[in-house]
């Protein structure tokens, strides 16, 4: 009877661990994954810039450049955006009129439709050094730009050349040596690009020396992305990035909104860290202390065993077998529960941690420049989105984000879990089996005479 | 043949020193049944530890046909006792997960008797001791007093012993079982040739031991 509770206790503290400790891998496994990513960028814009709105001093390239002398600095990627306005250029944004407009102010009544007609909305010019990831990064907003047709134009380019988004291309009719007009110059189509997205698909991308001419913008930037070489190097490039720049720049790593995106994943990892300790203490103290009973309440047979001639050995062998008896049943018991239980106490930890983090990250980082940077493309009665709507898209990102993260999070059993399960279960039959030694050594065969 | 020799054991306690044991000289047949008496405390039990091999002497001979037992070490007093010594205790002390015959098997096992001879030595001692059919599978809990105490001596008899120590067998039993069971114990005794000591604090019972020898304060006298 007591041997069942003891197995049963014992199962319950091995299942807690078992569980923790799976738990504790799918996190971490998780943050391993989320880190690895996030990519080694940097973004540097002038401080107060948001996307192309304006606003600061656009940093120069010469203050940019110097960042690619700072230590575990690969590259450095200088962009400078403009906005071509329907004077500028031949071209016609893709976007209609509005749109967006109706999108974010739809719920305000009479909000778009008189002015949305005349507006006219501008185009996205980018000025880069690095024709490919010319959109990558928070404040541009796109994925990696891939060439449908035509060819890239060099970094260090100075030519009248451009590369135009595929739905832009689609909107104006261009194709690969198509011509349009820019700031009064003839600008030549050399390829067209696919970013995902259809925002940065509107976009022109050209040359970084071209668009300064272009814009009489010379030696400015108004993006700049610092490529690292490790991810373990972005947070002490990041402080070295904003001490050379001071206050002229904001400084942003995605790994600060990696990290606060993280810190319900670390939270978690610490909790089960505890509880695994714990519950392996506690099995461990539940065996000794139940070996140590169940000894001492057999002392008189332990006597009487050593009185009919039963060497040490023999009656020590007997108690091992039982306590590993206990420790294998309880732990085979604990393994199995602690498996089956290992989903749902990850995602009851999950949901218990995540819900006082989810707001924080919603501020941060690129969704907020992305959704700035699209209430003021659609333009009309939209160009300032009633605030509800822009922090709602900004919070669906973010807070999709997040609880992507958390959901997709995969217990798994991996063969180290097994074999930390196994040699748990070793150290605490040992210890179990140890007092039990030290106790049956120490009786006195003739105690086995005396009346209790 | 069992000599014993100005036999002495002290226990040195924090209230001064108790002399349980003092200058014990006897001797007792193979075969042959001598009850010991003794008030409460007069060293009775002390006595039959050191005769046991259950605990050393400080000075003093045991010699067992022939054969020095009071210089042994533990691990020697261990193997010898396995051989040589079989107990009866007042509370049976059957062990109480194992049936009767298993019980009865143990000291065989110990002693490192074949294991083709022991289920027949058991059975034969379950047998001589009265308990037979059904009754050598049950478990302790499910006998009798007299039961278990039959089964105890089959099984202090099982490996056959030089020295059979009886510390009041009849102490937990009502008077007409027990005097089955000193019965039982004397015929045993004859039968396999055993020197047997019975502790016991009932005058009936000791007056069919062949002797009587009597203890008070740990010194021990034959009474005619
Ligand atoms: N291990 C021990 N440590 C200290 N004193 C002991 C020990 N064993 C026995 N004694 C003491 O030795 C004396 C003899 O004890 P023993 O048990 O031999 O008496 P007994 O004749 O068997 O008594 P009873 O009839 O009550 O069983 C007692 O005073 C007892 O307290
Ligand atoms: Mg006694």
């Amino acid at each position: 009877m007591r041997s069942i509770g003891v197995v049963v206790i014992l199962a319950v503290a091995i299942a807690l661990s078992i569980s923790m400790l799976i738990a504790r891998d799918a996190v971490n496994t998780k943050i391993n994954s989320v880190r690895a990513s996030t990519g080694t960028t940097i973004t540097v814009t002038p401080k107060g810039f948001f996307g192309f709105s304006g606003g600061g001093t656009p940093l120069t390239t010469t203050e940019v450049n110097g960042l690619l002398n700072l230590k575990n600095v690969t590259a450095v990627q200088e962009s400078l955006s403009e906005e071509l306005s329907s004077n500028d250029t031949s071209l016609t944004s893709p976007t209609p009129a509005g749109s967006l407009g109706q999108r974010f102010g739809g719920s305000n009544p009479g909000g778009s439709s008189a002015s949305a007609p005349t507006f006219t909305i501008a185009i996205r010019l980018i000025g880069t050094n690095s024709p490919g990831n010319a959109l990558v990064g928070g404040a541009n907003g796109g994925g990696t730009e891939k060439l449908t047709s035509g060819a890239s134009f060099s970094p260090t380019s100075d030519s009248d050349v451009a590369l135009v988004g595929q739905t832009l291309a689609t909107k104006n009719k261009l194709k690969v040596g198509s011509t349009f007009t820019a700031f009064g110059k003839t600008i030549t189509v050399v390829g067209i690009y696919n970013s995902g997205s259809t925002f940065a698909n509107s976009d022109v991308l050209m040359p970084l020396a071209t668009v300064q001419t272009l814009a009489s913008a010379s030696g400015q930037v108004t993006n700049a992305t610092v490529v690292v070489n490790n991810i373990s190097n972005v947070s002490s490039v990041t402080k070295a990035v904003t001490a050379a720049l001071g206050s002229k720049a904001d400084v942003t790593s995605t790994e600060a909104t990696v990290a606060s995106e993280l810190a319900p994943l670390n939270s978690i990892k610490t909790i089960s860290t505890y509880t695994l300790f714990g519950a392996i203490i506690g099995a461990a103290i539940i065996l000794l202390l139940s070996m140590l009973m169940i000894v001492r309440e057999r002392r008189r047979e332990v006597g009487v065993l050593k009185a009919l001639g039963a060497p040490n050995r023999s009656i020590i062998g007997q108690f091992i077998a039982e306590s590993t008896t206990f420790t294998v049943l309880g732990s085979v018991v604990g393994f199995i529960v602690g498996i089956l239980l290992s989903s749902p106490i990850t995602s009851a930890l999950v949901s218990a941690t995540s819900n006082s983090s989810s707001a924080t990250p919603a501020f941060t980082g690129g969704g907020f420049v992305r959704a700035g940077g699209g209430g003021f493309r659609g333009g009309g009665s939209g160009f300032t989105p009633p605030p509800g709507g822009q922090f709602a898209r900004t919070g669906d990102f973010h807070f999709g984000g997040v609880s992507n993260t958390l959901t997709t999070l995969h217990t798994s059993v991996g063969s180290s879990t097994l074999i930390f399960a196994f040699v748990i279960a070793l150290v605490i039959a040992a210890l179990g089996s140890s007092v039990a030694v030290a106790t049956i050594v120490r009786i006195r065969p003739a105690e086995v005479l005396r009346s209790e | 043949m069992l000599k014993v020799e100005n036999l002495n054991k002290t226990f040195h306690t924090r209230a001064g020193d108790i002399h349980a044991v003092q200058n014990v000289t006897f001797s007792a047949d193979n075969g042959e049944m001598v009850a010991i008496v003794g008030a409460s405390g007069s060293g009775k039990s002390t006595l039959l530890a050191l005769l046991g091999l259950l605990d050393a002497p400080d000075q003093g001979s045991i010699d067992l046909d022939g054969v020095e037992l009071a210089n042994l070490d533990a691990g020697g007093r261990t193997k010898y006792r396995s051989h040589q010594v079989g107990f009866v205790f007042q509370q049976f002390n059957l062990i109480p997960n194992l049936s009767a015959r298993e019980n009865v098997l143990l000291p065989l096992e110990y002693a490192r008797w074949p294991k083709a001879d022991r289920v027949r030595r058991a059975d034969e001692m379950l047998a001589l001791v009265g308990l037979t059919g059904e009754k050598s599978e049950r478990r302790p809990t499910r006998l009798s007093g007299g039961e278990q105490q039959r089964v105890a001596i089959a099984r202090a008899f099982a490996a056959k012993p030089q020295l059979i120590l009886a510390d009041e067998p009849t102490g937990s039993l009502d008077k007409s079982t027990g005097q089955k069971i000193v019965e039982i114990l004397r015929s045993a005794a004859s039968t396999e040739g055993a020197t047997v000591l019975v502790v016991t604090h009932d005058e009936k019972i000791a007056q069919q031991a062949d002797r009587r020898l009597e203890i008070d304060d740990g010194v021990l006298s034959e009474v005619a």
